[in-house]
C-alpha cells in the first residue's frame, strides 16, 4: 500500500439525499464490490461520488456515465478501477479507526484465545498486521493490547508483526509520528498516556508501544516469504487485498489460512468483504463486526 | 418447565386483558390475517382501520417510509394497498398496532429498543426470505414482528424477575434468553407463547415465537422459524440487539437453522452473506428513524 495522502473531504449536496444520487454510482457500487470486495453504504455513497468526482476531473470526464464507460471499458479499465480504489479509500486510516472490531478484539477474542492458550506452556500472542501502510492499525493494536496487560494479558508475551510493501510507508510507521488528522479517534487519555509531545502539531508513539512491534518490507505476493509467517493469532488486513485480482487475492488468503493458528482470527478492513473466496474460513457476526475465524481443534468445527 | 410454572404464566397472560396501548382494532385485525390473502377483502380492513385514525395515518406514513417501497407516503389505505398489495399494507398495520403498545411506565427493557429490534428483524426475515424462492414474504416479516412478544408479556405480568434477568444479561453480556433461564426459570418464548395461543395466532406464528431459541422442538414451522433465529441474532449483531453488548461471536452458516433452511432453499448457497449484512446497516438508521418518528410519537394510552 502506497504512503496516504491527505484527504479533501468534499462537501457534495448527495450527503443527506439518497434520491440526488445518479443511479450510475449505484452501478460504480456495485462494481468496485464485485471486484474489490469493497462495499459503499448508501449513506456513504456521496464518498463514492466524491471520488469519482476527483477522477472525472482528472480525465477530463464530465458525466458520472461516461465515467462508467472508463471504467468498464478496455484498455484502460484495470487501471482506473486501481486509481478509483485509491481514492474511495483515501483518508479511511488513522488510530482507533474501527472501534466495533476492538471491542471485538477486547472483549470476545483476548479471553477466548486466553483460555484456548492457556494449555500451552507458552504464554504468547503473536499478531499480523498485514499491509501496515503507515503503522496507524499496528499502534492501536499494541496500544490495547496494553490495556490488557495487568488483566486479562498477565504474563503474556505479545508480539506484532507489522509488514507492508511499500519501503517509505515502513519508515513513516517505525518513526511513530501522528498528527490531528491520524490522532481524530485517538482519546486524550491515550494521548497522554502511549505517546509524547514532538511540536503542537505532532504526537510521537512512546517506546513502551514501539517495542511490542516489528516493521518489516513485505511482499504478500512472496510465496517463499509467506510460508514464513507462521503461529499467528490475529491477522489484520484492511484495504490491501482490494487491489490484488481474484486468483492473487485467493492465493494470499490460503497463506492467511494457513498462517493462523487453529482458533485465531482474519480481520479484513470494516466494509470489505471476503465474498467466496475462500472455503475454509468460518465468517462469523461479532457486534457490529465480521471477522474470519480458523476454527479451534476442541471446536469440532474444522 | 414444571407445570405450575405453565400454569403461572398461563394465568398471569390471561389476567392481561389487552396490552395496555393496544388498539382496539388490533386483534380484530389478527384475526383478518390469519385468513389466506384470497379471503381477505380490502373493504373488510379499510373499515376496521377507519375506526381509529392514528392507525391508519400511521399506517400511510411507515407504506412512506423507503423500507417499504413508497417514495412517498400514499393519500389513502386504499392508494397503499394498490401502490403496495394488500399483504404488505396488512403487515404495516399490525406494525403501527403493536407499534401503539408503548408503556406509560418504563420497562426493563426498553421499548424503543424493542422495537427497533422487532421492525428489525421483521424487516430482515423479509429481505432474507425474498432471496428464497417460494418463501412467503409477508409471512416472513409478520412472524420476525411478532416472535419476540413474549418480552411485553415479561415486562407487564413478570417485571420484577424479568429487570433482574435484563440486568444480568446487560452486565454478563449473555444472551437474553439464557439470563432469563437463569433467573426466572422461564423464557421469553414460554410467556410470548401463552399470549400467542390466547390471541389464536397462526400456528406456524406460534410455533416461531415458542421455539426461535430451540429451532429442534419445531414441529409444523421449522423452516419459518430458522429463518426467524437467523435473522434475530444477525439483527443483534448490526446494532438492533437489545441494547447492551453481546459477547459471543456468531457463526451463522454453522447454525443449525443454516442447515435446516438450505435444505428446504438450496439458492441459500449462493447468498453473499456478508454483503447481505452490509446492505442490512444500511436500514439500521432508517430503522431508528422509524422508531422514533412513528412510535415513539405514539401516545402512550392505557386502553384496557
Amino acid at each position: 500500500m502506497t504512503t496516504i495522502p491527505q484527504p479533501v473531504i468534499a462537501q457534495t449536496a448527495l450527503r443527506k439525499s439518497p434520491d440526488a444520487v445518479d443511479p450510475v454510482y449505484r452501478q460504480i457500487r456495485d462494481l468496485v464490490y464485485k471486484v474489490s470486495g469493497i462495499y459503499k453504504a448508501e449513506e456513504k455513497l456521496y464518498l463514492l461520488a466524491d471520488g469519482c468526482a476527483r477522477r472525472m476531473k482528472q480525465l477530463n470526464v464530465r458525466t458520472p456515465r461516461e465515467y462508467w464507460d472508463h471504467l468498464t471499458a478496455a484498455p484502460a479499465r484495470d487501471a482506473e478501477l486501481r486509481e478509483l480504489l485509491n481514492e474511495v479509500t483515501i483518508g479511511e486510516t488513522c488510530l482507533f479507526r474501527s472501534q466495533p472490531q476492538l471491542d471485538a478484539l477486547r472483549k470476545v477474542i483476548l479471553p477466548e484465545l486466553v483460555t484456548e492458550k492457556t494449555k500451552q506452556i507458552t504464554k504468547r500472542l503473536r499478531i499480523w498486521s498485514a499491509g501496515c501502510s503507515t503503522g496507524e492499525e499496528s499502534y492501536t493494536l499494541a496500544m490495547s493490547m496494553l490495556e490488557e496487560s495487568d488483566r486479562l494479558l498477565k504474563g503474556w508475551t505479545i508480539e506484532i508483526l507489522a509488514t507492508d510493501l511499500n519501503d517509505r510507508s515502513v519508515e513513516t510507521a517505525k518513526a511513530g509520528v501522528y498528527g490531528d488528522y491520524a490522532l481524530r479517534n485517538t482519546s486524550d487519555l491515550y494521548k497522554r498516556k502511549y505517546f509524547s509531545t514532538v511540536d503542537e502539531k505532532k504526537l510521537l508513539v512512546r517506546p513502551e508501544v514501539k517495542k511490542l512491534i516489528t516493521f518489516s518490507r513485505l511482499n504478500l505476493q512472496d510465496d517463499s516469504k509467506m510460508l514464513f509467517m507462521k503461529g499467528m493469532d490475529l491477522i489484520f488486513c484492511c484495504n490491501v487485498l482490494i487491489y490484488f485480482d481474484g486468483i492473487s487475492k485467493s492465493k494470499v488468503i490460503s497463506h492467511f489460512y494457513s498462517n493462523l493458528s487453529f482458533g485465531g482470527y482474519f480481520f479484513l478492513g470494516t466494509s470489505e468483504s471476503l465474498m467466496k473466496l475462500n472455503e475454509q474460513f468460518h465468517l462469523v457476526h461479532f457486534p457490529g463486526t465480521i471477522a474470519y475465524w480458523k476454527p479451534s481443534l476442541s471446536s469440532g468445527k474444522l | 418447565m414444571t407445570t405450575s410454572l405453565t400454569a403461572t404464566i398461563r394465568d398471569r397472560v390471561q389476567r392481561i386483558e389487552t396490552m395496555p396501548g393496544i388498539p382496539a382494532v388490533f386483534l380484530p385485525l389478527l384475526k383478518l390475517l390469519s385468513h389466506s390473502v384470497e379471503e381477505v377483502k380490502l373493504d373488510e380492513v379499510v373499515r376496521l382501520v377507519s375506526y381509529d385514525g392514528t392507525i391508519a395515518a400511521q399506517c400511510l406514513c411507515v407504506a412512506g417510509s423507503p423500507l417499504f417501497g413508497l417514495a412517498q407516503p400514499p393519500k389513502s389505505i386504499k392508494a397503499a394497498v394498490i401502490s403496495l398489495g394488500l399483504r404488505r399494507v396488512e403487515t404495516i398495520l399490525l406494525t403501527c398496532c403493536l407499534g401503539q403498545a408503548f408503556p406509560a411506565k418504563k420497562w426493563a427493557l426498553d421499548p424503543a429498543v424493542f422495537w427497533r429490534h422487532s421492525l428489525g428483524c421483521a424487516l430482515v426475515c423479509r429481505k432474507f426470505s425474498e432471496r428464497l424462492a417460494a418463501a412467503d414474504t409477508e409471512k416472513a416479516y409478520m412472524a420476525g414482528l411478532l416472535h419476540d412478544i413474549g418480552f411485553m408479556v415479561n415486562c407487564l405480568a413478570f417485571s420484577q424477575d424479568f429487570a433482574l434477568a435484563m440486568e444480568r444479561a446487560s452486565q454478563e453480556g449473555i444472551p437474553l434468553d439464557e439470563a432469563e433461564r437463569a433467573t426466572m426459570g422461564f423464557t421469553h418464548c414460554e410467556t410470548g407463547q401463552a399470549l400467542a395461543e390466547k390471541w389464536k395466532l397462526a400456528d406456524d406464528i406460534v410455533e416461531v415465537i415458542a421455539h426461535h431459541h430451540a429451532i429442534e422442538h419445531s414441529q409444523k414451522a421449522q423452516p419459518l422459524v430458522a429463518l426467524v433465529h437467523l435473522s434475530d441474532l444477525l439483527c443483534r449483531m448490526r446494532g438492533l440487539g437489545y441494547g447492551y453488548y453481546e459477547r459471543h461471536k456468531v457463526d451463522l452458516i454453522a447454525d443449525p437453522a443454516w442447515a435446516i433452511l438450505l435444505k428446504q432453499h438450496r439458492d441459500l448457497e449462493a447468498m453473499d452473506l456478508v454483503l447481505f449484512t452490509f446492505e442490512l446497516d444500511e436500514a439500521v438508521e432508517e430503522i431508528h428513524a422509524l422508531v422514533a418518528t412513528v412510535f415513539g410519537s405514539a401516545p402512550a394510552l392505557a386502553r384496557t
